[in-house]
């Protein structure tokens, strides 16, 4: 035996042991476990987009005994993770290879290679789509503008500062809007006039979201027209749309708009060999000619010669899917130009956000709680630290505190970007821990301060932070909620002791989601603050 | 007593034997080290093939540790803890030592040219144009006639060619980070300075360099990436772009079965006049330079053709046909030397 082929297995048996004895006190579990006893755990940080994936990722943990844990983020999210180096994760896979590129600063990835391809496009609602005329013929951005600009369209689609697809929807408005230059330039986004007209445009944006699975998930909760998403995940929202024997949507491809997701899977190489090997197996299992096929069956496009004939029933003819279509998409601007689009749809161009902040300080908020609390907040609140996440707030935004306990305490307003904002994390820093918890009396006090906005200007949301059962009525608050009878969301942060079944109750009756702060407060805040 | 001695003489004897046994066993003296360095993408498949890894630890005992970082990038990397670079061009080399002095060591290991890949489509298009020639049983294309084009803002459309977007560009990765793009500028200045651009002429044609490249907005920053997407995204995608020989060789033979679907469609087109990628070894410490013999050993450099269409010293390059690709040029002739190192740090320096 090789000397070296002994130091392996020496080295392997060390870190058996190790695993086993890391695993006697182990984490909780994360979100997405595939763990069928592998010895070697894959952390993988990925688009939203590959949740549809599951099964498959699922079927090879269990194949190879190889455990994957997927952490779903926005890729651009993904991609300031890589910027800082990724720690605790042995791959990325976001939507695009863009973010990947731009996120790899340090050289950490290694083997990235495209898993399958699918086009961002608008998935409109069938009848409407044949109302606007979009149907069985070339459409333009152009003419989606037009329908938007007349009121006729109203869409969802993901913050462009936080997701690809968003991103990439956006990109092609701004072409579309300077009259399809072969690319855009700092020069022309200067430009004030197309500072008005996309200002126009995305103020024909319904909802927003900080990823494009929940966007579809949300979509397929009712009531809206159409959405900007993947190729794939329109396919996806039609499957179930369809077995609802609900209307499906129509996917228009704009011609002089298209961009494509190539999803790239990439190792992050920390110099560990049993990693590498199992990320090999993992990437050799997904590009197989078998699994490529599977994954097709998804919506998305593999292999390299297009959709198999016996996928037809997939990407089917009649939802407007053209598998057949050469997709040519639009030159993205050059790195330095692309951030400059970024920022200047956060702190300019999308339409104004609306949020109200229901903070929890009853007194088992006191100590630790509430210093997270009050860290989590100043990601968000001081604009430098937001500045770093694509997160800043504009002129137009609008942020309100209501500070909580067994009643709401105060409320404290906080208009633009400037000197109030701060003022407003003061205000945060400030309160002191007291008291019971009654989050429904904070989230109707919330509703009650929305009423005096114009909503049609804004994206309204509601953040509702707690760490405790909550006592008060959840009937009340659904009462006032319905008779104020607009889509305003209430995003719950868990954190401490806080009853998920509440929680998600408000989640279910107004169209959000809860977020998980148990573990990372920070993290959980800057996540919804990308939802809005 | 003969027969104690002889026994004795025998259990000497074995116990030599045993002990040579181990000592080659352990690695003939010399011990065994893995060297960790940067590597330009499109020789991974060449660095993780396992008859090469073999042949390195078996004659050489190396192991090759590599991060995939692009030639100019890696120059100016990181280099704690690293044992060489391995770069695709000379000039790297000279940026190396205009940055960091002088180098260990360092050796051109193989060669490819640059080329330009497109489809089936296109290519006709480009033959109705006047753009193409088939010379010498291959492709050759007209740098300063596409370069008019590119310059024109011709579509294509106008080359009869509708379902794709937009104006005629070739997509290149970043000649300030890759140098497939590096190259690729390179050529570029050559054809607008009719020659061999040098920092006397360079001045003039400097604003239409960048435009060319400015019009292409985002570019991948790795050769690897850039051709994987090619392959995979689809004529619509990246309709040209540039790159070496050896990575559609390389495919080909790695990859037959998807060679077997794409064959018909992919086509490499040469660039007349084209230039050279020498794959450049830098060694950054007295270690590394072990990884220059290894590399140039026989065997490597011979499987380094075969397998992953680099054109190297030893190896004849009359067997192209094992590839399975048409159009493969038998020999290059028509190169030009790249601009010299100054001339193209202007180039980035005013491209940046």
């Amino acid at each position: 035996m090789k000397r070296q082929t002994l130091l392996a297995l020496l080295a392997a048996l060390l870190l058996a042991l190790l695993a086993g004895c890391a695993s006697a006190n182990s984490e909780p579990a994360k979100d997405y476990p595939m763990n069928y006893g592998g010895r070697v755990t894959l952390r993988i940080l990925s688009g939203s987009e590959n949740r549809e994936l599951e099964a498959i990722l699922d079927d090879f943990a269990r194949e190879k005994k190889i455990n994957i844990e997927m952490e779903y983020r926005g890729s651009l999210d993904i991609m300031r993770g890589l910027q800082n180096g990724a720690p605790g994760y042995d791959a990325v896979w976001p939507a695009s290879s863009l973010w990947l590129t731009a996120g790899d600063t340090g050289y950490k990835v290694k083997h990235a290679a495209s898993v399958s391809v699918t086009p961002v496009v608008f998935g409109i609602r069938q009848s409407l789509a044949e109302e606007l005329g979009f149907v069985g013929r070339e459409v333009s951005v152009a003419d989606l503008l037009d329908v938007i600009r007349s009121g006729r369209l109203r869409f969802c689609m993901t913050s462009a500062t936080q997701s690809n697809s968003g991103c990439s929807a956006y990109i092609g408005f701004l072409y579309a809007l300077l009259g399809g230059p072969e690319v855009i330039t700092s020069e022309e986004l200067a430009d004030p006039a197309l500072g008005e007209e996309i200002t126009a445009l995305l103020a024909g944006v319904d909802r927003s979201s900080g990823s494009s699975d929940w966007l579809k998930d949300l979509f397929l909760t009712g009531g809206y027209d159409a959405m900007v998403n993947y190729e794939c995940l329109i396919i996806s929202a039609n499957q179930t749309l369809e077995e609802r024997g609900e209307e499906t949507l129509y996917a228009v491809y704009p011609y002089d708009g298209l961009s494509l997701a190539d999803s790239p899977l990439g190792y992050l190489d920390n110099g560990d060999g049993a990693k590498e090997e199992a990320f090999l197996t993992l990437q050799d299992y997904l590009l197989s000619d078998e699994v490529q096929q599977r994954i097709q069956r998804t919506g998305r496009r593999t292999g390299y010669e297009g959709v198999a004939e016996e996928n037809t029933d997939v990407f089917r003819a009649e939802w407007g899917i053209q598998p057949d279509r050469v997709l040519s998409p639009i030159r993205m601007p050059a790195a330095d130009v692309l951030f400059e689009c970024l920022d200047l749809y956060q702190t300019q161009f999308r339409k104004p956000s609306l949020t109200v902040y229901c903070l929890d300080y009853s007194g088992s908020m006191y100590g630790g709680g509430r210093q997270q609390l009050v860290a989590a907040m100043a990601q968000i609140l001081i604009q430098e630290n937001a500045a770093a996440n694509l997160l800043q707030a504009s002129a137009e935004d609008v942020n309100i505190l209501i500070p909580f306990d067994s009643e709401a305490r105060g409320v404290y307003t906080a208009a633009g970007n400037g000197a109030e904002l701060e003022g407003l994390y003061a205000q945060v820093d400030a309160e002191s821990t007291d008291g019971g918890t009654d989050l429904y009396a904070a989230a109707r006090e919330a509703l009650k301060v929305l009423q005096g906005y114009d909503l049609d200007r804004y994206t309204p949301a509601i953040i509702l932070m707690t760490d405790g059962m909550s006592d008060g009525s959840y009937r009340s608050f659904r009462r006032d909620y319905e008779a104020l009878g607009r889509d305003i969301p209430v995003f719950s942060i868990m954190f401490g002791d806080a009853d998920p079944e509440q929680l998600e109750d408000l989640a279910e009756l107004t169209h959000a989601r809860v977020f998980d702060g148990r573990e990372n407060l920070v993290e959980a805040f800057r996540s919804v603050k990308g939802y809005n | 007593m003969r027969s104690k001695m002889r026994l004795t003489g025998l259990l000497v004897l074995v116990a030599m034997m045993l002990l040579a046994g181990v000592y080659l066993l352990l690695g003939g003296g010399e011990k065994p080290v893995t060297l960790r360095g940067y590597v330009g993408g499109e020789k991974i498949d060449l660095l993780d093939d396992s008859a090469v890894q073999d042949i390195l630890e078996r004659k050489y005992r190396l192991t090759l540790d590599y991060v995939k970082a692009g030639s100019l990038d890696m120059v100016t990397a990181d280099h704690a803890g690293r044992d060489f670079l391995f770069p695709s061009s000379q000039n790297a080399l000279e940026y190396y030592q205009q940055v960091c002095g002088s180098p260990q060591r360092s050796e051109i290991i193989f060669n490819t040219p640059l080329v330009l890949y497109t489809r089936r489509p296109i290519l006709e298009a480009f033959q109705a144009r006047g753009l193409v020639q088939e010379q010498d049983g291959c492709y050759c294309i007209d740098m300063a006639g596409l370069v008019a084009e590119i310059e024109a803002g011709v579509t294509w459309a106008d080359l009869g060619l509708p379902e794709l977007y937009g104006t005629v560009a070739v997509n290149t990765t970043d000649p300030r980070r890759s140098n497939s793009g590096n190259l690729f500028a390179g050529l570029i200045a050559n054809v607008l300075c009719g020659g061999v651009a040098d920092q006397s002429n360079i001045e003039s044609v400097l604003p239409r360099l960048r435009a060319i490249f400015d019009r292409l907005g985002y570019m991948e920053s790795s050769s690897a990436d850039l051709f994987d997407q090619f392959l995979k995204m689809g004529m619509g995608a990246k309709p040209i772009i540039a790159g070496y020989e050896n990575q559609l060789l390389e495919f080909a033979i790695q990859n037959p079965d998807d060679w077997a679907k794409l064959g018909g469609d992919i086509v490499m087109l040469y660039p007349t006049p084209t230039v050279w990628s020498s794959h450049i070894y830098i060694a950054l410490d007295e270690e590394g330079v072990r990884g220059i013999d290894a590399l140039l050993d026989e065997e490597v450099q011979r499987l380094a053709w075969e397998k992953h269409g680099f054109r190297t010293g030893v190896a004849g390059t009359d067997s192209a046909a094992s590839f399975g690709v048409e159009h493969v040029a038998s020999s290059i002739t028509r190169v030009a030397p790249i601009p010299n190192y100054e001339t193209m740090e202007r180039i980035i320096a005013y491209l940046g």
